[in-house]
């Protein structure tokens, strides 16, 4: 008898769904920065917490290769990238962010994500310093300008005045070097204007990720992962916040209604998901929790950009608080705090094989949430965008004992 | 004693003290002297110096590691992961803290493990500003070191005036003149890579005026070897592994120039002339270019390798990659090509302070003298 073959229809998203809304203001970024290049305007690259208020409010056009990357990985070409990078000398022991964009660099080709070329690049290292170097290399095989605003990681609690000060300079000396290059003008209305709109759009962002503290959750927590390209390319964008303020609001319909959008039978197990997606392997990693009916009920990953601020200094403080930047005191507070608010039951840590930054203090850090939340905590191999540094088999086996660890939990729980 | 006998006892002297760094701590503190850890590469030493305690360079060492295992992923660097080992281990006990520069990812999480790993010993931070061409730069490492002089004090009672720094200064910029002629003339006496490593690695244990004096001395009887030498120049972070050094003494090798951050790296720099010694101190790492670990547009580094490889007569350049450190492993793509274009044989060779087995890096050593003699 012959194979059926079975056709997987493709999911129709309603047009007027907050994510359709969310999805069109990711895929315009690319839009308009092509659009921009083929007016002749200058467009850049752009690291992933470089302060958007800059390049937004004198109108500039950039593009992201952190999220081109996650494109890249997501839709199989992330080995592509790599192999790419690593026959022009780059280690295979070096972000695999770096590597395929590096790749493209060379060779802007990429089936799963074109942008163009960019005529200046813009750096910011608070989420690594392998962003530096990664920057540095670009410029030069592209000779371009690299303009760079440092944000040492901050070993202390909090941004210290000499280190606002420093930072504050920079962002100064950031916009008289654009508008050289762009000939764009710097507007303080125009700023204020953005500045409003970031706050808009991270105090609803904010809003959606609290609706991971209803038990059950009206969302799978994975969801997230898909707006952090909002967060990144449109933070300070006009109408990015109703489109989170709506999803909120489907949220908060769901839970009346009942229902979720996790696909799990029932949500027996609520956890937080350390460390940045395994994008290459997301469904995987995905299904395999569904099937175990356990969700992602909290993640530092998916508020990790979003900036709440009333003074210039406070926006400044705000870029010294993203996770590759904060000592581990703070970074372990605030993951306490979400474990406790959203009443997780165990922690999945992914070891993230390309970023030394984030994964460098996991194990400490995790270890003390453990001890602090009374939570189980298990660690896995994957890797951001090298499809090459994860295993399946071992990904089941450490979800399998966080689950039954859980399971006994839960069982003395309720013979308490 | 004739004078090559001389120059054995000296480079012996030197091979004891590179070995045994406790050692030269106990004598320190027995003499009364406080000890503070500098961690590599790079750390405000002449605050340490000027506050009358001695400074000793922390990078780790080739051993096992076992404790450190706790806090690191596999695929952190081994010189943080080692300096940690020994930490736990009690290897550092008697220091009064540690000063922890935060240049790469892996040094960043180091210094937040520190805290939980190695309790005993306090950290005195030692960030630097990587955008430091302007003012902001500049006056920020000005208030970092201002801030970790008041550290400093705190943790032992010493204080620093502005003429004890200056004086410190220029102490270490005698040390790093010698250096420099050290380096030249171990090149054309064909002195072999272990003799010429210890002499820089025991800088990291001894006072500078102290090592000074005796890297003078030594030079005062240095004699050509002799024999005829492969020169080559050495790049990289760390070029001390006893297993590597020896594969390069057997396969007749001398180096010529280095860009080792461990060793000639650190005399990259100047002192410009500034309104007080602090200034001084914060313009030396705000004008400093030259190393993969500090941002560099233009990565001058690269031609700089270039034009000392080519000053002094180099075959060939080894890039000594210490495994997992990626600043260095951006850099050498671009090496690579350079050393490509300008005809330059290049070789990497991939360290590890775990590695016990140095048979393959022998294997392309070998291949690589025969390819440049």
């Amino acid at each position: 008898m012959a194979e059926e073959q079975v056709v997987k229809k493709k999911r129709v998203v309603d047009p007027n769904s907050a994510a359709y809304k969310l999805g069109q203001i990711t895929a315009r970024n690319y839009t308009e920065a092509w659009e921009a290049k083929e007016r002749g305007e200058k467009i850049g690259w752009c690291s992933s917490n470089f302060p958007q208020e800059i390049h937004r409010t004198l109108g500039i056009k950039v593009v992201y290769p952190e999220n081109q990357a996650v494109a890249i990985a997501v839709r199989g070409g992330g080995t592509r990238g790599c192999d790419e990078a690593e026959a022009e000398g780059y280690s295979n022991d070096i972000c695999a962010y770096a590597r395929i964009s590096a790749a493209y660099a060379k060779n802007p080709h990429a089936p799963e994500q074109d942008m163009p070329l960019p005529d200046f690049l813009l750096c910011c290292n608070n989420i690594c310093n392998c962003m530096i170097k990664w920057y540095e290399n670009v410029a030069l095989d592209l000779n371009i300008p690299l303009i760079m605003i440092d944000i040492p990681f901050n070993h202390f609690y909090k941004a210290t005045p000499e280190q606002i000060a420093y930072v504050g300079q920079q962002f100064r000396d950031a916009i008289a070097q654009l508008e050289a290059i762009t000939g764009k003008k710097w507007d303080e209305e125009r700023f204020r204007e953005v500045c409003a709109c970031t706050n808009a759009t991270s105090k609803a962002m904010l809003r959606v990720a609290d609706y991971l503290q209803y038990e059950p959750s009206p969302l799978a927590g994975f969801d997230l992962f898909n707006h952090m390209g909002v967060l990144i390319t449109a933070l300070g964008a006009p109408d990015s916040a109703a489109a989170f303020n709506q999803l909120a609001d489907e949220y908060e319909a769901l839970i009346k209604a009942g229902r979720s959008t996790f696909r799990g039978e029932r949500e027996d197990y609520r956890i937080m998901f350390e460390g940045i997606a395994c994008w290459p392997h997301l469904k995987f990693t995905s299904k395999s929790l569904i099937a175990k009916n356990i969700n992602v009920a909290a993640t530092i990953y998916a508020v990790a950009a979003t900036h709440v601020y009333n003074t210039f200094d406070e926006m400044i403080a705000s870029y010294y608080t993203i996770p590759g930047a904060m000592n581990l005191e703070l970074s372990r507070d605030r993951r306490v705090q979400l474990c406790k608010a959203n009443h997780v039951q165990g922690m999945l840590v992914h070891t993230n094989r390309s970023c030394k930054n984030w994964s460098g203090i996991m194990p400490e850090m995790s270890r003390q949430i453990g001890e602090i939340c009374h939570i189980p905590v298990v660690a896995f191999d994957g890797d951001q965008a090298d499809p090459r540094n994860f295993s399946e088999a071992q990904y089941e086996t450490r979800v399998q004992g966080l689950m039954e660890i859980m399971q006994e939990n839960k069982a003395g729980e309720q013979h308490v | 004693m004739n004078s090559m006998s001389d120059e054995r006892t000296l480079l012996n002297t030197f091979h004891e003290i590179a070995s045994h760094p406790r050692r030269q701590m106990d004598q320190y503190l027995s003499r009364g002297l406080k000890i503070v850890g500098c961690q590599a590469p790079y750390a405000p030493e002449e605050i340490v110096h000027a506050m009358g305690m001695v400074p000793m360079g922390l990078w780790g060492a080739d051993m096992a590691l076992s404790e450190a295992k706790r806090y690191f992923p596999t695929f952190i660097c081994s010189i943080m992961q080692s300096m940690v080992e020994l930490g736990i281990r009690g290897a550092y006990d008697g220091m009064s803290c540690i000063l922890m520069p935060s240049l790469c990812d892996a040094m960043q999480a180091t210094v937040e493990n520190w805290k939980y790993a190695v309790p005993s010993i306090p950290i005195v931070y030692a960030d630097y500003p990587q955008n430091r061409f302007g003012k902001a730069g500049h006056d920020y490492l000005r208030a970092t070191h201002e801030r970790q002089i008041a550290r400093l004090t705190e943790l032992t009672g010493a204080t620093c005036t502005d003429e004890a720094l200056r004086q410190s200064i220029e102490i270490y910029k005698e040390h790093a003149e010698t250096m420099k002629a050290f380096s030249e003339l171990a090149g054309k006496c064909g002195m072999k890579p272990s003799d010429r490593s210890a002499v820089f690695k025991s800088a990291w244990f001894m006072l500078k005026q102290e090592h000074t004096a005796l890297v003078r001395e030594l030079m005062a009887v240095m004699k050509p070897c002799g024999e005829k030498k492969i020169g080559v120049m050495t790049t990289g972070i760390l070029a001390d592994q006893p297993g590597l050094l020896q594969i390069m003494d057997k396969l007749n090798m001398t180096v010529l120039c280095d860009d080792v951050a461990h060793e000639s790296r650190q005399s990259f720099f100047c002192y410009p002339k500034a309104e007080t010694p602090l200034d001084t101190l914060a313009d030396k790492f705000c004008t400093m270019k030259h190393c993969s670990l500090i941002y560099d547009p233009q990565k001058t580094r690269i031609s700089l390798i270039l034009e000392e490889a080519r000053a002094h007569g180099a075959k060939g350049i080894i890039f000594i990659q210490t495994k997992f450190c990626d600043p260095e492993e951006f850099d050498y793509v671009f090496l690579k090509r350079a050393c490509e274009n300008a005809g330059i044989p290049l070789i990497m060779i991939e360290v590890d302070r775990q590695m016990t087995n140095y048979d393959q890096a022998g294997t392309a050593l070998q291949t690589f003298c025969e390819m440049i003699q």
